[in-house]
C-alpha cells in the first residue's frame, strides 16, 4: 500500500497520544515539526521518566530481534506502561555482556549471549553501565540478505502468525535501524501484534514503500534532508495466512 | 609466571640465560618537532634505568618510530607537509623549523579524506618509509642523544611491529579483550570492562588504528618473551596506560607502570603541537650548558641526570630552573673528580619487589652525604 504524508501523521499522531494521551493538548497533529517536537516534550531526566538499556557486542538481526521480543514480553504490565509513557527510550551501548556479567545484573541476556537488556529504570540507574561503554555506533546499513525467519519466543498464547517486517535500508545506519526496530518490536508486543509463536521475516529493502500486504504497525521518523516530511522506517504487516506464504 | 624471586636476581656473574628478561617500553616521542626538556626528562630516566637494570637482567628497550608512524598525527603531518610545501630540501632544517610547521600542521582545519593517508601508510607498512622531515629531525636527535650520553634504541632504524593489526585483534580476542565493530562500519574497541576499565577505542571507524592499537601491535609479542615488562609513559596517559597493563599482565610476565609529569616552564606545562618550546629545547639547553672551553661531556651528562632525575624526581612540581642545573653540574665535576674508598657497585638495592632498577633512587643515593658513593666504573656505566 502506497503511503502518503497524510497517512504517516495520522499513525505517527496515534503513537504519540497511545503512548502519552495527556499530551493531546499540547501537540499540533497538522504539522510534521508539531507532532516531531512531542517527544522533545518528554525529557529523559524527568521525574517518572525511564529508559530501557542493550549492550551489544554485534547486531545478529535473528538473535537480537528474538532477544528483543523476549525482553518486551517479560516485562511486568506496569514496567510496560511506564516504558510506553517515555515512548519506550532505549540506549543502545556497545559492550560484551559477558565481561559485564559479574558487576552488572541484567534483566535479560540473548542466547548467543550477544546482547543484553536492563529494564526500564530511571537514567539514573544505568549511569554507570552508560559511563563505562560507548553507544554502538556503527555507519553502515543493515545487511540487505538473506531474508531471515525470527520464531518469537515462548509458549503459544493464542494461533500464531506470520508477518513481513520491512525495514529501511537507504541512508540508514545500522545504529538507526536499532532505533526504529525497537520501537516497532517492542511496541507490538505490547500491543499483542506479536507473541509467542509468531514468525517475522526480516526483509530488509531501501524503503519500504508499495508493499502489497497492509501494515498492522509502523515506525515514522522525520526524512533526513527535509524534517518537514516523514519516512516510515520499519514497516510490520499484518497477518499473511500460511497457505499464502 | 609473574614474579622473579629476587634472589635469583643477585648473581651477576651467572650465565645469561638465568638472568631475568625486563622489557623497557617507553612511550616514543613522536620525530615532528624539537626535544623540549619534558622530552629529555623521559629520555634520561629510561637511559638510566636501562643502563642499570643492564647490570643486573638481560633488558630489551624498546623505541620505535616505525611502530608508531602509522598513527594520524603522523601520516598527517607528512601529507600537510607534502601538501603545502611539496618537494623541499629539508637537509639543511632545524627541528625548531620543522616544528614551525607541525605547529601550523596542527592549526589547519583543512581535513583530508582519509585516502590521503594511505600512500603514506602502505610505505610505512611496506617498508618502513620515513618522510625526509623526519628523517632530518631523527638525524638531529641522534646527534643530540650522543652529546647527552644517550644509548641509542635505534632511531633511525626499521623496526616493525611483531603483529599485523588484523593479528593484534585476534589476539586481543583471544584474550576476550576486543570489542569488534568493523563489520557494522564502527570503531574497534579495547574492552576491559570485566575489570571496570572503560571501553577504549583502538581503532577509528574507517579502520585507521591509533597509537594504542600501535602499542598493542608491538608489546603483545614481546610481553611474552620477558619476566618484566616496564611502561614509561606520560602521567596523562594513565588510563590508557592502565589498559596496556590488563592486556600485558593477561600474556604472562608482570607489568610495572612508571608514569613521569613534565617538566613546567615559569610554571606551565605546554604541549609541543601548540609550540611553547621556543627557546627551551633541549639544544637551546646545551648550548646554554657547554659554551666556553671548559666543556666536560662527563660532566654535563652526570649533571644532567643528577637533576631531571633526583632534583625535579618523577611528578612536576617543580618548574625548570638554570640556576639548580648549573649547580647540579658543579656537584657531577665533585663526583668525577673523587673516588671513593669503598665504593658501592650494587644496583639491585634501588628496587622493591621489581627487577627494573628505581632510576631516582639510584640517582638520589649519589647526592645522599652518608651514604657509600657509587665507583667510577658504575658511574660510567650508568651516568656517562
Amino acid at each position: 500500500m502506497s503511503l502518503s504524508q497524510e497517512l504517516l501523521r495520522a499513525e505517527a499522531t496515534r503513537r504519540i497520544l497511545l503512548s502519552r494521551p495527556d499530551l493531546a493538548a499540547r501537540i499540533d497533529p497538522s504539522t510534521t515539526r508539531g507532532l516531531l517536537a512531542a517527544q522533545h516534550l518528554v525529557d529523559a531526566d524527568e521525574p517518572g521518566e525511564v529508559l530501557a538499556a542493550v549492550v551489544m557486542r554485534r547486531f545478529d538481526p535473528v538473535s537480537w530481534v528474538r532477544g528483543t521480543c523476549e525482553f518486551a514480553l517479560g516485562l511486568t504490565p506496569e514496567q510496560a506502561a511506564t516504558w510506553r509513557r517515555s515512548f519506550t527510550r532505549t540506549v543502545f551501548l556497545a559492550g560484551n555482556p559477558e565481561n559485564l556479567r559479574e558487576r552488572f545484573s541484567f534483566d535479560h541476556v540473548a542466547e548467543d549471549g550477544s546482547a543484553a537488556w536492563t529494564s526500564p529504570a530511571p537514567a539514573a540507574a544505568s549511569a554507570p553501565l552508560r559511563r563505562l561503554l560507548k553507544l554502538f555506533d556503527g555507519t553502515q546499513a543493515v545487511p540487505t540478505h538473506p531474508a531471515p525467519v525470527v520464531e518469537v519466543p515462548g509458549r503459544p498464547t493464542r494461533a500464531p502468525v506470520r508477518r513481513d517486517l520491512y525495514l529501511a535500508t537507504a541512508g540508514v545506519t545500522v545504529a538507526e535501524s536499532l532505533v526504529s526496530l525497537n520501537h516497532l518490536l517492542v511496541e507490538s508486543v505490547m500491543d499483542g501484534l506479536l507473541a509467542p509463536g509468531d514468525r517475522l521475516v526480516l526483509r530488509p529493502v531501501p524503503r519500504p514503500a508499495g508493499i502489497a500486504t497492509p501494515f498492522a504497525a509502523l515506525r515514522i521518523g522525520a526524512e533526513r534532508a527535509n524534517p518537514d516530511q516523514l519516512r516510515c522506517f520499519a514497516y510490520l504487516t499484518e497477518g499473511i495466512d500460511h497457505d499464502q506464504a | 609466571m609473574s614474579t622473579v624471586h629476587l634472589d635469583r636476581l643477585q648473581a651477576q656473574t651467572a650465565p645469561t640465560r638465568d638472568r631475568p628478561r625486563v622489557l623497557l617500553a617507553p612511550i616514543t616521542i613522536t620525530p615532528t618537532k624539537p626535544l623540549t626538556l619534558s622530552h629529555l626528562k623521559g629520555l634520561l630516566w629510561t637511559d638510566v634505568m636501562y643502563r642499570a637494570t643492564a647490570q643486573l637482567a638481560d633488558v630489551t628497550y624498546r623505541y620505535s618510530h616505525t611502530t608508531y608512524n602509522v598513527t594520524e598525527q603522523t601520516l598527517g603531518f607528512w601529507e600537510h607537509l607534502d601538501r603545502t610545501l611539496g618537494d623541499v630540501d629539508y637537509s639543511g632544517w632545524t627541528e625548531e623549523q620543522i616544528g614551525e610547521c607541525y605547529i601550523r600542521y596542527r592549526a589547519d582545519e583543512h581535513r583530508p579524506p582519509p585516502s590521503a593517508f594511505q600512500p603514506y601508510a602502505d610505505a610505512v607498512e611496506q617498508h618502513g618509509w620515513t618522510h625526509p622531515a623526519t628523517s632530518r629531525v631523527l638525524e638531529l636527535w641522534t646527534s643530540l642523544y650522543d652529546r647527552l650520553g644517550l644509548h641509542d634504541p635505534g632511531l633511525r632504524e626499521h623496526q616493525p611491529p611483531g603483529l599485523g593489526l588484523a593479528e593484534m585483534i585476534d589476539r586481543l580476542d583471544g584474550l576476550g579483550m576486543c570489542l569488534d565493530l568493523r563489520e557494522h562500519g564502527g570503531p574497534v574497541y579495547l574492552d576491559a570492562t570485566r575489570f571496570g576499565l572503560p571501553l577504549r577505542q583502538i581503532v577509528l571507524p574507517g579502520g585507521r588504528p591509533n597509537y594504542l592499537a600501535c602499542a598493542l601491535r608491538e608489546l603483545i609479542p614481546l610481553a611474552a618473551e620477558h619476566d618484566e615488562v616496564v611502561l614509561i609513559y606520560d602521567r596523562e596517559l594513565e588510563p590508557d596506560y592502565l589498559l596496556l597493563q590488563r592486556v600485558l599482565s593477561a600474556l604472562g610476565p608482570a607489568v610495572r607502570r612508571v608514569s613521569l609529569g613534565r617538566v613546567p616552564v615559569a610554571g606551565q606545562v605546554l604541549s609541543a603541537r601548540h609550540g611553547g618550546w621556543q627557546g627551551n629545547t633541549v639544544g637551546d639547553l646545551l648550548d646554554r650548558l657547554t659554551g666556553g672551553d671548559t666543556d666536560d661531556p662527563a660532566a654535563l651528562r652526570l649533571g644532567l641526570r643528577l637533576y631531571f632525575i633526583a632534583v625535579l624526581g618523577q611528578g612536576q612540581s617543580q618548574s625548570f630552573r638554570d640556576d639548580l642545573v648549573v649547580s647540579c653540574l658543579a656537584k657531577a665535576r665533585k663526583l668525577l673528580a673523587t673516588t671513593p674508598e669503598r665504593p658501592d657497585a650494587s644496583v639491585s638495592k634501588h628496587r622493591r619487589d621489581h627487577v627494573y632498577v628505581d632510576p631516582y633512587r639510584l640517582t638520589s643515593a649519589l647526592l645522599a652525604r652518608h651514604q657509600p658513593k657509587p665507583g667510577p666504573e658504575l658511574i660510567s656505566a650508568v651516568f656517562t
